[in-house]
Formats: C-alpha cells, structure tokens, sequence
C-alpha cells in the first residue's frame, strides 16, 4: 500500500462525495468546453460569411503619378509607366499559398462610351462570381444569361426609361436588357454590366481587366498575408486591403468571442468555489482522519499529498468526461444556435488538453489551501475529534 | 537507562480568559516491559499526559525525553518519524479509517515506508495472525464488532514494531469479555518488550500492570509499583 492506494480508495468507497465533486467539475468542464467549442465554430462560421460578404481587397494596375508644375503654374497630373492587369493574373492569384482563404474573385473591364447620346459606364464582369460576391443585389428580371444580354442600373433605367427586355444599341451591338439592378446607393446604380468577355470584344480589349475584387477569408489569416502574396505573384498590381470592411468584420467576429470568453470565465470561478468549498468541507470532516494519519507518524507533505492526489484524480476524470460531453452538447446545439451553423462540427484538438489541464490547475488552485490547512492541522485539534 | 523520562511537563489551556492546567507538574519514568495503567477522574489529565508522551501536544513546560531525544525540540517532520518509529496508539473509539478494509487498516503506517508489497503484507499477515483476525482481511470496518474493531486497531499499532505503546481507554467501549481479551495482547506485548501505557476507568486492570498511576487535577496522586512476578498470569483468549 502506498500514499496513492489511500487516495484511491478514499475515491472509490466515499461515493456520495466523490459524486458530488466530480459531477460540478464535469457541468463546469462541459460548459466552457462546450461555450469554446461553439463559440469557435460560430466565430468561424459567421466569419467565413462576413468574409464573402463583399470584397475586402482590392486590385488595380499599378502606375506611378507626378505633378507638374511649370512657370509655377500647376498642369495637373501626369500617369507613366501604366501597367494593364489581365485574366491570366486570375491565375496567379489562384496559386498564392493562401489560395484556400480566396473566396471570391471578381475580375471588372470598366470602360466609358455613348449610350443614347449619354456618357455611361460599362461593366464587364462575370456575373456568377459579381453574384457571390454583393449578395446584397437584388434584380427585377433575371441576370444576363448570354452574351448579348445586359444588366442596367436602376439610375439608368429610371433616367433613360430603359425597361426589361429592351434593346440598346452600344457601340453598334444590340444588347437585350435581361434586369435592372434594384436602388443600391452605390455606383452601381450608374452601370451597364454586360459578361467580361462581351465587353473585352465590344471595346477590343482581349484578356484586359481594369480591376479585381477579391473577397478573402481572413479568419484564421492576416489579411496582410493575402495582400503580401498576391502582391508578389502579379508585381504589376496594386494590392489594397479595404481595412475598413475588414475591421468591421473582425469587430463583429471578436464581440461574440469576448461574449463566450467571458462567459466562460464565471464558469470557471464558479468550480473553482465548487472544488474549494468541497474540499475545504471534507477537510473539516476529516479532521478525525487527519489526526489518525499524524497518529501513525505521517508527515505534513504525506497528508498533502493524499488530499491532493485525490483531488487531482477527480478532476483529471473530470476534464475528461467533462470534454467529450461538452463537445457532444455543442454538437447537438450548433444547428440550433446559430443560422450560419456549419454541419460538421470544427473540433480544436488544443481544446482538450487545455481541458483537462485547466480542470488540474483550476483543482489544484482550489485545494491547495484547505490541503495545506489540512496538512498542518495542529495534532492537538484533531486529537480532540479522536 | 529510562526509556520514556517525563521531566516537570504542565499543559495550561485558556478557556474564556481563565487559564486551567490539564496536567500540572508531572515527572514520570518509564522503563522497557512496563504495563503501566493511569488511572482518574473524567477530567484529571489522564488523555493530555498520554497525547503529551505521545508527541502529539507540546506541554507547556517541562520536557519529555524518549530513548535519549528531547520530543518536542524536534521538527514537526522528525516528530513524526519520532511517532512512527516509536509509538503506537490504540483509542477507545478505534479510530480506523472507514473507508480502508482490516489489511489496509494496519497496513496505513507502512503506506511511509520503503517496505515491498511482499514485505508488508508479509508483516500485516503475522500481526493480524497475532490479534485473531487474520481470516477478516478484506471486511471494512463497519463489518466488524467493536472487539474485532479494536483488535485491528492494535494490530495498526504493532505494525510498524513500536517500543511504547500508549492505549486511550482501549476497553472503553467493550464488552467485559472483550476487554479481557484486549488486556490480554497488551500482557503479551509486554512479555515481548514492549512497553503499554494504558489510559483507563477501570481498577480491575491495576491488577495486571506494573505500575499504576493515578491523577487528579493534572497531578499525580498515587503511583504503585508491582513488580512483574506478582502480575496476574495472562487470561485465556
């Protein structure tokens, strides 16, 4: 027989005891593992939504400006050493080391010409990527579906009284208006969209592209990491976060993390009161024990160690238990908790042993002062139990 | 030489400002083979004076030398080495561990040692064998008769070889057979070496020690000697 064999046994034949503290460690473990868990899960859901709601990178050709000053007279400024994207950079955006973070890439040709007599903005995109990435587009009619079909925006429409199903004439090509573009306080309202490819043919600019919209997933990578690899893989590109989308996003991501953080730490203060209270009660009813150990020559540090074992045993089981029910309890609340609920449930493998290390240190904090107590308990106190 | 000298040893409590002297000026010795019974009144000092030579109660003044160590000198660590090594306690109330079997039990103060399985069982074995409970091994303690309690008990109390061992009423709660059955090991002990120190009630008990003391008020008032050939030869068991 050992110190451990006094602690096990004190485990296995004192039930109601052990019961009882086992079963508070489990509901406070199974509580913050299930809060991490779906707040995890959540976190990266509502994240990976927000991410593809919208671009948050932006790509143009790069140039360089200069003003010009002469005679001390400001002529304005002056672009040189224009560089042109084209649909191959598509490509090598495609095969940056972070590709899986891309969401979204929705190349534009963005030209200028007379539609009706009116300066007008066309827009060739590709409208399943466009689609994807302004989830917010609502269209009366139907999105082109061919290439002689276009989308107008609603200020076109209403200016122009340009209806569904007419017929434009741009650059002496007819196009049919397959929708109009509802309101969207956004320049959009202004623009003929037409596929990319019809309007790289209407205005004789194969393979060009004026800008990229990207929308990255920046959940579980920086932003800039995303920005720094595209920038070298198309070096004739400027590569622009939308820093301002991004925060917004993050900031909506990280309140609900703070929320369950949070939460999870009165869950936390709370066991440690379990075990702390358990503990020091048990002490108090051990003191006769305690002064049968003394009375048999144990020393302070083995009385410790029988308090502490034990403790540490039922909190290690704990930890354990308490793990495989908290991600059992988060799986089956996900698909209720959340609309942006993932079906496969994102399980972080440092979640468990930062469970059952927490359970042990969260223990080991609580009991350490009634096991000290314990342990010096003063022979003549617990003599008066005997 | 002396195995247990008791120097000029007081314990004064303080309950509510009014300071009361549970043993007031005792000096004993005690040699190897003794049978000694102290005897009193509820409230005379008997258990203090017995806690106190236990190592379990720091006297207030005065000393107590065991085997040529100064007790109460030593660290709270040495002291319980001090206990393991030489003392074993027998109670009235048995105090085992309820939750331990009859083998764990007597085996608790070997749970410190650097003994192998096989030795301590080995040890627990004839112990237990000596106190007529070996067939019991694996019952816990509430499976058990108060006799059969406080034979387990003393048998914790053998089991690390202790030279004194200091008995708190052991009888206290027994029957009178029983009791004659307990006293009877504690005789056996002695013709063994060791050294009893039993707290008791009961006069009848005087008749089988070698010294009987008796206290009042934390003092001794009376202390017979017996020499060891008029004892009583040990009963039947």
């Amino acid at each position: 027989m050992k110190l451990y064999n006094i602690s096990l046994q004190s485990i296995r034949r004192r039930k109601s005891k052990t019961i009882f503290l086992l079963f508070g460690l489990i509901l406070s473990v199974a509580l913050v593992v299930m809060l991490i868990t779906l707040s995890e899960n959540i976190n990266a859901s509502v994240s990976q939504k927000l991410d593809e709601f919208g671009a948050n990178i932006i790509i143009t050709p790069k140039s360089e400006q200069l003003a010009i000053n002469y005679g001390g007279l400001s002529i304005g400024d002056v672009s040189y050493n224009n560089s042109q994207l084209k649909e191959k950079d598509i490509a090598r955006i495609n095969s940056i080391k972070n590709s899986k973070n891309i969401s979204t890439i929705s190349p534009k040709l963005l030209e200028i010409t007379d539609i009706n007599g009116k300066k007008t903005v066309v827009a060739g995109i590709r409208f399943e990527d466009e689609l994807r990435l302004k989830k917010w587009w609502r269209i009366k009619g139907k999105a082109p579906e061919s290439e002689s079909q276009i989308l107008i925006g609603n200020n076109i429409s209403a200016g122009r009284y340009i209806n569904i199903n007419d017929s434009i004439k741009i650059k002496n090509e007819v196009f049919a208006v397959s929708g109009i573009l509802d309101n969207t306080g956004s320049q959009d309202d202004d623009f003929v969209f037409m596929s990319l490819s019809s309007a790289q043919k209407l205005f004789n600019k194969p393979e060009a592209v004026s800008l990229i919209e990207i929308s990255a997933l920046c959940y579980d990578c920086p932003i800039e990491e995303i920005v720094a690899q595209t920038s070298s893989a198309v070096p004739a590109a400027k590569v622009t976060p939308i820093k301002q989308t991004i925060e917004a996003k993050m900031t909506a991501v990280h309140s609900f993390e703070h929320f369950s953080v949070g939460i999870s730490l009165i869950i936390l203060v709370i066991s440690f009161l379990i075990v702390f209270a358990n503990v020091n009660a048990s002490v108090n009813e051990r003191t006769r024990e305690i002064g049968i150990f003394k009375s048999v020559g144990f020393r302070q540090m083995h009385i410790l160690k029988i308090i502490l074992f034990e403790i540490l045993i039922i909190s290690f089981l704990a930890g354990l238990v308490g793990y495989f029910i908290g991600i059992a309890s988060a799986k089956f609340l996900l698909p209720h908790l959340s609309m942006f609920a993932a079906n496969e449930l994102f399980i972080n493998p440092a979640v468990f042993w930062g469970t059952v290390l927490l359970s042990l240190f969260v223990s080991f904090t609580a009991c350490i002062y009634p096991a000290l107590k314990a342990a010096k308990l003063d022979p003549t106190v617990a003599f008066r139990y005997i | 030489m002396n195995l247990v000298e008791i120097n000029q040893i007081s314990k004064v409590y303080e309950t509510g400002g009014e300071k009361v002297a549970a043993v007031n000026d005792v000096s004993l010795s005690l040699l190897n083979n003794e049978f000694i019974t102290i005897m009193g009144e509820s409230g005379s000092g008997k258990t203090t004076l017995l806690t106190i030579l236990g190592g379990l109660c720091k006297p207030t003044s005065g000393k107590v030398i065991v085997d040529g160590l100064d007790i109460y000198s030593l660290s709270q660590n040495s002291l319980a080495d001090f206990r393991k090594e030489y003392l074993g306690f027998v109670f009235q109330a048995f105090q085992l561990v309820p939750y331990l079997t009859v083998e764990e039990n007597v085996m608790l103060p070997l749970a410190i040692s650097d003994l192998t399985k096989k030795q301590k069982k080995e040890i627990v074995d004839s112990i237990l064998e000596k106190v007529r409970i070996k067939d019991k091994l694996k019952r816990l303690i509430n499976e058990l008769s108060g006799g059969e309690q406080q034979r387990v008990a003393i048998a914790r109390a053998l089991v690390n070889d202790p030279l004194i061992i200091l008995a708190d009423e052991p009888t206290g709660n027994l029957d009178s057979k029983t009791s004659e059955e307990i006293i009877n090991i504690f005789l056996s002990l002695v013709s063994e070496s060791k050294t009893v120190v039993m707290v008791t009630h009961n006069k009848e008990y005087t008749r089988y020690a070698t010294r009987s003391i008796e206290l009042s008020d934390g003092k001794i008032i009376k202390e017979n000697n017996i020499s060891l050939s008029a004892i009583t030869s040990p009963i039947n068991v």
